[in-house]
């Protein structure tokens, strides 16, 4: 096998820590040491990282440089918020150790999570996975049922850590080609860091007619906070991939910050569903890109309630012919939180479209934001791009932002953005109680009705969550 | 109302050329009979100037402008005598204000009945001589907040030129007052600081042209300072046509009470680089602002538009609409944003950003923003980039006319629903014919 | 029986409490009586019905509404429309993206009991059979309630809901404005198909032409705030030969 060669050949040769005893004992505390001291991340827990996933020398390597890049970076806080000044590094390493596992019990679990696992009815067992209780989850055998249907086809759906190992020809190829090491502060972070993920290859005209589901997988590794997924459809090949759960997922980490590449070849279409209900102590700074080549379609339909702060921006690069990309965004922010989302449309191809819808509520002291990117460059013909954003402020209180910015170049596109800020009227509302409803439930009628038509979009189930998860947010929101 | 050309005033002789601290010593001496606290804002705004750096890529203000053009250095600001002014437009009016060079070379006289309601129409020289507590009042009271700072201190420094309009509580003046800046000579510069405070229930239009009397380099920074007080109507129309190798900076600020209605257009068509920020200020319950903005930009000009809107009041409006031609390599940046204070409920705002592309290798860059802190508003936004429906220029030719004045046609009637909003039809004919001879001379 | 009674009412713009726009109007509506409102435009008869359904715009100042007895100026909108009170609106609020399926399944299961769960297929019987009563397209219900509606979808869409519902009192605020003679006709049908023992209802309408279809009981006429003429259905026929200047004239004259 040729991961097995790689092992065998390169690791203790060139990976340095390979040489160390890793029987638990002096490495395993030595590590603790350096976080103890509280000096942050640094090379050795990146080493130690890769050491834990025999992983090969460039693998290392990636990592390093990307450590490096994430030390040279700046905060992007010229245009950013300044709350990402409140993430503590010193924090991180913490889950980056296999060694480091949280362990906690049912009790420790805050009340209101509980409460509202279960007013969501999530089994008791489910409930306790999602809380961390405990590190095993009984469904491996589920997933591996779909695996096994899937497989039959071809198609390869592996975490990113097995995948580099027993696929590295067709990773390597793509790995870091559509979010470079280097996009952002924390693509850096994550290149340095990463553990866990999916990795999936469907090959030429294959398409996948069931979701694949990313949610227990992440979490049976319990290497969540830095995962790094890689989706290959190969020449006219489909797939829906949908990751999250609508539960919040309990974390005492604070930073989650994950790394997505998607690559449509010819012809191939690629759903990527994500329904992101973190707890609301939880920076969630995500960077998620698609790369479409000709006649590929490429769609986003990205969905963030929970977090403190969320700053995703999935992008699709149009980079062949009549290339399709699409995103559809939902953000809810609540008191505390700011949703800070968007999207990013690169169009690099002739004829290339480009969609993005979003809507966001804002719902007490909570604040939205939408930013995002449509480039239509250089000597281009025939590229179309429609934005719509529409923004819902429920209490006086709400605040919400919108930052695109549009660069078009030439005189054979066409491009339209258009953005609107509103309120539920209270003629609406009237109307409603006037039918028997009590204020409260009006409320959540109109802000389930400004969404209907983007959530009508997700699969039954996630949009049935969704509308709960609303109603959930909504409630306490007037009188 | 005639224009009597004044005797150009005699050289001064510059210790240095550029904008060096001697250059400005000896500003500032020639400045000396003025007001101490304007010479101490000289003072204060030349330390300013040097101390802030350039812009930088991380500046969201600056995120699209190209900044390696940018430069100060080598433009010549001795008191070369002046020429006689370029062309103004004849068009009906209640006084004209003629500079060249940072120099009065004609001005004609305010009508009798309205001095003695108390109208002001002066250079700005004898304004602070005569009107000082006035001027130090508003002058620069609301900076416009949109990343200029360098810029305005600049202006400050060596701001000579430029007119205060001062118009008395419930004094209504129908026909503009006119002002024009021209440049003329290698590597010349002005630093115009024009400002207008209308009294409540006022009424008034200023209008200003800056024009090159050459083709050679120069630079211009100018600031406006635009007060509309309870109830008052203030129409502001700012038509700049630069040589196309001037680099030009213009920062208006606009403020309105309560009721009040602004209006304010600006038209670009000069420049090799000409950046423009505007900044309005609805401080009062129901004042309404209408900006408004013309561009067309050929050759390699780039135009740099940024203008903010501040919701600060309840029941305030505002509209802005800003309307872009872009031909050859033309780029084009609008950086808009609409904020909308706490208290600042049923606000209704509108931010339009209309781009029409002429040419494969020009660039429109649209940034439209909202910040919005209260929950009951109307706020929208739109931008859009397009081509000339192929359609339509065909119907045109159709019929006989030829592919470039159908093009010319077609954007006129592009510009044309900025252009209607005008009440003055002597004015918006003379925007129109500027727009013209643009397209005339390509 | 049924007792709806406004007892020497007064209502105000919640913003200009000092002008009354109803000023001391007495009627009592008994269930299984239909009752009409007639009057010139600004009168305050459209006030009169917001100001019983609870709208916050308007501010009761002065006397009271009763059902049964018990005043209901306390009750939020929603208890108050529980409590029996439908008001069919002249202009109904459009709400994007909720079904009228959803909508009225979310107001129904507000008047179960805690706890109660709606009977998902009961509902969708009831509801197709009213529809079939009111002669409406099964596709209706998956529309977002009034929204994009042309004005007899509306007014039937009030209709709909008002079956549904099943109120004790139903106002019905100038529900035939904006409806050509057959969508009239079909809302015409739609109350008299409902009319009976167990429902009172309260037409305000400016126009004699609805109460050709529908026939009331009593007719009032609505005058500066108040009722100031009331008979039986040639009163209405009288208003419409004579005009509203005969009021004001009788009036002028008293």
């Amino acid at each position: 096998m040729a991961d097995t060669e790689i092992l065998g050949t390169d690791s203790a040769v060139e990976n340095p820590a390979v040489g160390i005893d890793q029987s638990v004992g002096d490495f395993t505390y030595d590590v603790k040491y350096e976080f103890d001291a509280g000096s942050g991340l640094n090379e050795g827990t990146v080493r130690y990282i890769s050491s834990v996933k025999k992983e090969a020398p460039w693998i290392l390597d990636f990592r390093l440089k990307a450590y490096q890049t994430f030390l040279d970076k700046p905060m992007p806080t010229h245009w950013a918020t300044k709350d990402l000044e409140s993430i503590d590094f010193s924090k991180i390493r913490y889950y980056l150790s296999q060694g480091q596992k949280p362990k906690r019990t049912w009790d420790e679990v805050p009340d209101d999570i509980k409460k509202t696992f279960e007013r969501l009815g999530i089994p008791e067992q489910e409930r306790k996975f999602l809380a961390g209780v405990e590190a095993q989850f009984d469904s491996e055998a589920a997933y591996s049922n779909v695996k096994d249907i899937v497989a039959k086809q071809g198609v390869i759906f592996l975490t990113s850590s097995e995948a580099l190992r027993e696929h590295p020809e067709l990773f390597r190829k793509w790995f870091g080609k559509v979010i470079p090491t280097s996009d952002n502060k924390f693509s850096a972070l994550n290149s340095a860091v990463f553990s866990g993920g999916s990795f999936i290859y469907v090959p030429k005209g294959v398409k996948v007619a069931m979701p694949l589901q990313a949610y227990f997988r992440i979490n049976a590794e319990n290497f969540g906070q830095f995962e790094r997924t890689l989706i290959i459809a190969d020449e006219g090949a489909e797939v829906t991939y949908m990751e999250g759960c609508t539960a919040p997922k309990f974390s005492t980490s604070t930073l989650h910050s994950a790394v997505v590449e998607l690559v449509a070849l010819k012809g191939a279409k690629i759903q990527y569903i994500t329904v992101q209900n973190w707890a609301n102590n939880v920076f969630n700074l995500v960077t998620k890109r698609g790369l479409a080549m000709e006649d590929a379609e490429i769609k986003w339909i990205d969905c963030n309630i929970g977090s403190r702060l969320t700053m995703k921006y999935p992008g699709v690069i149009l980079k062949g012919r009549r290339a399709r990309g699409e995103v559809i965004s939902i953000a809810l922010a609540n008191d505390g939180q700011h949703q800070d989302t968007g999207a990013k449309m690169i169009h690099a191809a002739d004829e290339t479209t480009s969609s993005i819808v979003a809507k966001s509520i804002s719902v007490g002291q909570g604040r939205s934001t939408y930013r995002g990117q449509v480039h239509i460059p250089k000597h281009l013909k025939g590229c179309k791009n429609n934005t719509e954003c529409d923004a819902l402020l429920i209490n006086s209180n709400s605040r919400t932002d919108t930052y695109p910015a549009i660069t078009v170049r030439g005189d054979r596109h066409a491009v339209q953005h258009e953005a609107s800020v509103s309120k539920v009227s209270e003629e609406m509302i009237f109307y409603m109680q006037q039918r028997g409803l009590t204020e409260a439930q009006a409320m959540s009628l109109a802000v389930n009705g400004f969404v209907n038509d983007l959530v009508s979009q997700f699969p039954m189930e996630y949009s049935v969550e969704l509308k709960r998860l609303i109603d959930l947010e909504m409630e306490g929101s007037v009188g | 109302m005639s224009v009597s050309l004044t005797s150009a005033p005699s050289p001064v002789s510059a210790p240095a050329t550029g904008l060096t601290a001697e250059r400005f010593a000896a500003h500032l001496a020639q400045q000396a009979p003025l007001p101490a606290w304007w010479l101490d804002a000289k003072q204060v705004a030349w330390e300013r100037f040097r101390a802030l750096p350039l812009p930088t890529r991380t500046d969201e203000h600056w995120r699209f402008s190209s900044l390696k053009g940018i430069s100060f250095d080598g433009y010549d600001l001795s008191e070369t005598p002046a020429s006689a002014a370029p062309h103004l437009p004849a068009f009906p009016h209640t006084a004209q204000i003629i500079y060249s060079n940072r120099q009065v070379i004609g001005r004609s006289t305010v009508p009798a009945e309205l001095t003695a309601q108390g109208v002001l129409f002066c250079p700005l020289d004898e304004a602070l001589r005569e009107h000082g507590e006035l001027v130090r009042t508003h002058l620069q009271k609301h900076p416009a907040a949109l990343g200029g700072d360098k810029f305005v201190a600049l202006n400050t420094a060596f701001a000579a030129s430029g007119v205060v309009l001062y118009v008395p509580k419930g004094v209504e003046v129908d026909l503009p007052f006119v002002v024009q800046h021209a440049i003329t000579g290698e590597r010349q510069a002005a630093f115009p600081h024009t400002l207008v405070i209308l009294e409540d229930n006022a009424r008034a239009t200023l209008v200003e042209f800056f024009v090159s009397g050459d083709q050679r380099t120069h630079l211009a920074a100018g600031v406006n300072d635009l007060h509309a007080g309870a109830g008052a109507r203030l129409t502001y129309v700012g038509a700049q046509s630069w040589s196309d190798t001037t680099l030009a900076f213009q920062s208006n600020s606009i403020v309105a009470q309560r009721d009040a209605r602004v209006l304010a257009l600006n038209v670009h068509l000069g420049g090799r680089q000409a950046r423009h920020e505007s900044h309005s200020r609805l401080l009062g319950p129901g004042a309404h602002s209408e900006m408004l903005a013309l561009t067309v930009a050929g050759g390699t000009q780039e135009f740099d538009q940024r203008t903010l809107q501040t919701h600060a009041a309840p029941n305030t409006s505002s509209n802005l609409l800003y309307k872009n031609v872009l031909l050859d390599t033309a780029r084009t940046i609008f950086s808009g944003l609409i904020v909308v204070d706490p208290d600042a409920q049923k606000t209704d705002a509108y931010q339009s950003n209309r781009n029409l592309m002429l040419s494969d290798t020009a660039e429109a860059n649209s940034l439209p923003g909202l910040e919005i802190q209260a929950n009951d508003v109307r706020c929208t936004h739109g931008a859009t980039t397009s081509r000339i429906e192929p359609e339509q220029e065909f119907y045109l030719e159709s019929r006989g006319i030829p592919p470039k004045k159908a093009a010319e046609l077609l954007v006129i009637g592009f510009f044309e629903e900025v252009l209607n909003k005008l009440e003055d039809e002597n004015l918006h004919a003379v925007l129109r014919d500027l727009i013209e001879a643009k397209f005339k001379a390509k | 029986m049924h007792t709806l009674e406004i007892r020497d009412l007064f209502v105000a713009l919640t913003d200009q409490p000092d002008k009354p726009i109803v000023k001391g109007l007495n009627l009592t509506i008994k269930a299984g009586e239909i009752h009409a409102i007639m009057g010139p435009n600004g009168t305050g008869k459209s006030t009169l019905s917001k100001a019983i359904a609870g709208h916050p715009g308007y501010a009761i100042t002065g006397g009271d509404v009763l059902i049964d007895g018990k005043s209901i100026l306390e009750m939020e909108p929603d208890e108050r429309a529980r409590a029996g009170i439908f008001l069919a609106f002249q202009y109904p609020s459009e709400i994007p993206g909720v079904s009228i399926a959803n909508f009225l399944r979310a107001a129904v299961q507000a008047r179960l009991a805690e706890g109660e769960e709606l009977d998902a297929t009961a509902y969708y019987k009831r509801l197709y059979g009213k529809m079939d009563m009111l002669k409406i397209d099964r596709k209706f219900t998956s529309r977002a309630v009034n929204d994009g509606f042309s004005g007899g979808e509306k007014k039937r869409c009030e209709i709909l809901q008002m079956a549904m519902l099943e109120p004790t009192f139903a106002l019905m605020d100038e529900t035939d404005s904006g409806l050509d003679i057959d969508a009239l006709r079909i809302v015409a049908d739609g109350v008299n198909t409902m009319r009976g023992p167990k429902l009172g209802v309260l037409l305000i309408t400016h126009y004699q032409r609805l109460l050709d279809y529908i026939v009331p009981d009593q007719v009032h006429v609505m005058y500066d705030g108040r009722i100031v003429k009331t008979g039986d259905k040639g009163l209405a026929l009288e208003l419409e030969a004579k005009g509203y200047d005969w009021v004001k004239k009788e009036l002028a004259a008293v």
